[in-house]
């Protein structure tokens, strides 16, 4: 028994070494990536550029579903993104709530013949509307058939070749649509584009806009913020030097329209549509022979509003994951296979065996150490420094995706909000991260008995949570 | 190595790096805040300056003298907002001045770096700074493998003539991606007499690869000289070059464009006929609705479409043709034409852009 907890013990030290590792090379790759990055886009004529008439055409995608606290704010917001040609298709996914109503109020809306092709297959289609005030907003009115069914619905009705899907409870920065395009201005062959998504709780918010950059004061969303900046800002950047990552944001990503018709669009059936979509597109790209990129850029942000309850957070991470172990099961012909390039070599390998089975491995290493404690097997000493190597690399991680933020695009200016990020940063390790395990863990048992769902959240209102949050300040 | 000797190693190394990290973000703060107070007056001082010499109330060597105070890249742009501002001979000579600072020669010496970054600034530098005597500069930024500086040096288009430039740029479009593409054709757009002049001869080599990129740009200057050159390539064998040729007629109208389209609204592939057609509703010459009442009874749905869009750019005669149409025999024509029909104007302009 003794011995079996020593090599249990081994092997996950090995396991933690060797995912360190890896996050080690990507904190790296960021360095230069983030570099390049700031330069682009600090660069005069690029913004010069973006005002030109080569910017190509996007369709921007809404899906909808009970929305009705952010709908109005959300959309108004979007109908006024810099960016000389978009059109926006909101898809009212059969709300239970007065979101179309609120539509039909806010922009006029009036119903007109559907004059496009199905070309993908979507829950019947119950009514098309034009708005009278913008000319530029489309809406159709579906039966309920889930997020990525309404994203299907969107791409059938778009018109340009280049959409982007955004969640009607995020708020888009004004020129970030100019910056998303950046890399079809450099002539790249891409595929899809990644922007970064920020936590809008605790900013405050004025027409659809953020208008005070803050880190929240209340744990849970401050917390986030942390976890946010650390996925974004060394995750996706360091993925780019290494073949793409297979995570573009459904709250904010943009792809090339030919390709999403041929692989079929979003699969309804699946869990988190995103992953799934981004995954697809790398397996048809790679066995087509495509040449093709998907880029993450940092600059372009969309903020959006994250669970402030631990109930509400706790169904996003188990959903997530639950997606996450489906899609690594589903396409799991990818994984090792050469065939894929580095997505089948390194992706692939990298979402399973260190982002699938690490809430596995960790419960295991925190049974395994505190049985080798009772039986004496481990001493106190080292189970201790154990726990301070796996926590202090977090904070670690963690930090460091604040020393980026720092170096680069600084939204947080106030020193205040800096100390608080710092602390999240280290607090985070302390019980937030054994929920997370906790969470995440769950999803193993219920990916193969719970099916795809709109991620139900009750949402404040950007607005209201702005007015709440500038309260607590002042306060 | 024992594995508590490795934990503690690594624990140790954390400790450092997690202090090296506080102290980098405490000295990254206290670093920008020292030079944002540095350099807001000097930007300030750069302005007013900027502002007194555009006025003429202030001699060159004043405005010389602020940039060489500020860091090359905030100095550039500087120039780049001042340009925006001030054109013509007054700018021009800003620009020969500086060929004599220090600063300026080192920017331009960057052409050759090996670091894209540094030949950015150069070609930011030279889109708005640059004379004669940078075009072997340009040329060469313009061929930078880097595809920002590419595009900045693409700039520098709108302020040196040079038909050696323009050339070199010609000769790339074709190979760019279509939003890079349409980036330096705006940029050329500017360029007009120079780029008239080679596309002329361009036109002649009709086993030209690029044929269609060059008339697709062609077709977006309007330019009247160039359109005998669509019409004589409306025969050429590559359905592509005929496409193109069909778009850029549409933009033309006078008879020989007319007759042109006729004839393409009955070539053999399909997106031919369908830009034929889109073109001849652009020129809504009445000579040429019966071909496009034909061309609704096409066996392509998107040159259906064209045609019924076309036909209500004919006015009262259009839409009787499609009133016909929608009463007609002909299934298809009869559907297309109640798909127009019930369409509203704002759906009909949507369409049509």
């Amino acid at each position: 028994m003794s011995e079996l907890i020593r090599v249990t013990d081994v092997v996950i030290l090995a396991y933690f070494l060797a995912l360190n590792t890896f996050y080690a090379l990507l904190l790296v790759l960021s360095i230069p990536e983030i570099w390049e990055q700031t330069r682009l886009a600090e660069d005069e004529d690029f913004q010069r550029l973006m005002q030109s008439d080569a910017l190509p055409p996007i369709t921007i995608l809404v899906p909808a579903h009970n929305e009705s606290a952010t709908i109005e704010a959300s959309v108004t917001a979007i109908l006024t993104l810099e960016y000389r040609n978009f059109e926006v298709v909101v898809v009212n996914d059969g709300s239970k709530d007065d979101t179309l109503e609120r539509l039909r109020h806010a922009f006029e809306l009036y119903e007109v013949p559907r004059t496009y092709p199905e070309t993908l297959s979507t829950c019947p289609v119950l009514a098309v509307y034009r708005s009278r005030t913008r000319t530029r907003l489309l809406v159709i009115d579906k039966e309920n058939g889930g997020k990525a069914d309404s994203l299907n619905a969107a791409i059938n009705a778009s018109r340009f070749p280049l959409v982007i899907a955004v969640d009607a409870d995020t708020l888009i920065e004004p020129d970030a649509l100019l910056r998303l395009t950046r890399p079809f201005l450099l002539g790249r062959q891409i595929a899809a584009v990644g922007g970064t998504v920020r936590v809008a709780n605790g900013c405050t918010v004025k027409d659809g806009r953020v208008n005070d950059a803050r880190v929240p004061r209340r744990f849970l969303p401050g917390i986030q913020v942390v976890e946010y900046l650390r996925a974004f800002l060394f995750g996706r950047l360091g993925w780019n030097r290494l073949g793409g990552s297979l995570v573009i944001s459904g709250a904010f990503g943009l792809f090339r329209k030919e390709y999403l018709h041929a692989i079929g669009g979003y699969q309804t059936r699946s869990v988190v549509e995103d992953m799934d979509l981004v995954i697809r597109l790398h397996r048809h790209l790679r066995q087509h022979k495509i040449r093709y990129e998907i880029p993450f850029i940092p600059d372009p942000v969309a903020w959006t509003e994250v669970p402030e309850s631990g109930r509400i957070l706790a169904r996003q991470r188990e959903r997530w994951h639950r997606g996450l172990i489906a899609a690594m099961w589903q396409y799991k012909g990818m994984l090792f296979n050469p065939r894929y390039g580095r997505v089948g070599l390194i992706a692939m390998p990298f979402f399973t065996f260190g982002e699938m089975i690490a809430p596995l491995i960790e419960v295991m290493g925190y049974i395994v150490t505190a049985l080798g404690l009772a039986l004496g097997v481990v001493n106190t000493s080292f189970a201790l420094l154990f726990l301070l190597v796996a926590w202090g690399y977090g904070m670690l991680l963690s930090l460091w995706a604040v020393v980026l933020e720092e170096v680069s695009f600084r939204r947080y200016g106030r020193l205040g909000d800096l100390i608080r990020l710092l602390c999240y940063g280290t607090l985070e390790t302390f019980g937030y991260r054994q929920r997370t395990v906790w969470w995440r863990l769950k999803a193993f048992f219920t990916v193969f008995t719970l099916r795809q769902r709109w991620g139900e959240m009750t949402r404040k209102g950007f607005e209201d949570a702005g007015k709440q949050a500038a309260g607590s300040t002042s306060s | 190595m024992t594995s508590r000797q490795f934990l503690l190693i690594v624990a140790v190394a954390q400790g450092v790096l997690l202090v090296a990290l506080v102290i980098l973000i405490i000295l990254n703060r206290w670093v920008r805040v020292r030079r944002s107070a540095r350099l807001n007056p000097q930007r300030i001082e750069l302005d007013g300056v900027m502002q007194r010499w555009s006025l003429g109330q202030a001699p060159s060597d004043e405005v010389l003298r602020a940039l060489a105070r500020l860091p090359v890249p905030v100095a550039i742009d500087g120039l780049v907002t001042w340009s925006a501002r001030i054109g013509g001979e007054r700018w021009q000579e800003l620009a020969r001045a500086l060929e004599s600072q220090w600063w300026a020669r080192a920017v331009r010496a960057d052409s050759r770096s090996a670091r894209w970054w540094k030949r950015l600034d150069c070609a930011r530098f030279l889109s708005v700074a640059a004379t004669s005597r940078d075009i072997g500069r340009v040329l060469q930024l313009l061929r930078d493998h880097h595809p920002a500086v590419q595009l900045a040096a693409a700039t520098t288009l709108e302020r040196v003539g040079s038909s050696t430039l323009v050339t070199a740029a010609l000769e790339q479009l074709p190979f760019l991606g279509p939003t890079v593409q349409a980036y330096y054709a705006s940029v050329l757009k500017r360029a007009r007499p120079a780029v008239l002049r080679h596309l002329q001869q361009l036109f002649r080599r009709l086993d030209d690869p690029r044929l269609p990129r060059l008339i697709e740009f062609a077709g977006r200057l309007e330019e009247p000289v160039l359109r005998e050159g669509f019409t004589t390539l409306a025969t050429h064998p590559q359905a592509e070059v005929r496409t193109q040729v069909a778009r850029a007629l549409g933009k033309f109208p006078h008879s020989e464009s007319v007759a042109a389209l006729g004839f393409l609204v009955e070539d053999e592939a399909w997106p031919v006929r369908a830009q034929a057609t889109r073109s001849l509703g652009m020129i809504a010459d009445p000579k040429s609705l019966p071909a496009v009442r034909e061309a609704l009874r096409d066996p392509e749905w998107w040159v259906r479409l064209r045609a019924g869009l076309a036909l209500t750019r004919f006015g009262a005669a259009g839409r009787n043709a499609l009133l016909e149409a929608e009463m007609g025999g002909h299934q298809e024509a009869r559907d297309m034409a109640a798909l127009i029909l019930g369409l509203s104007p704002q759906a009909l302009a949507e369409y049509a852009a």
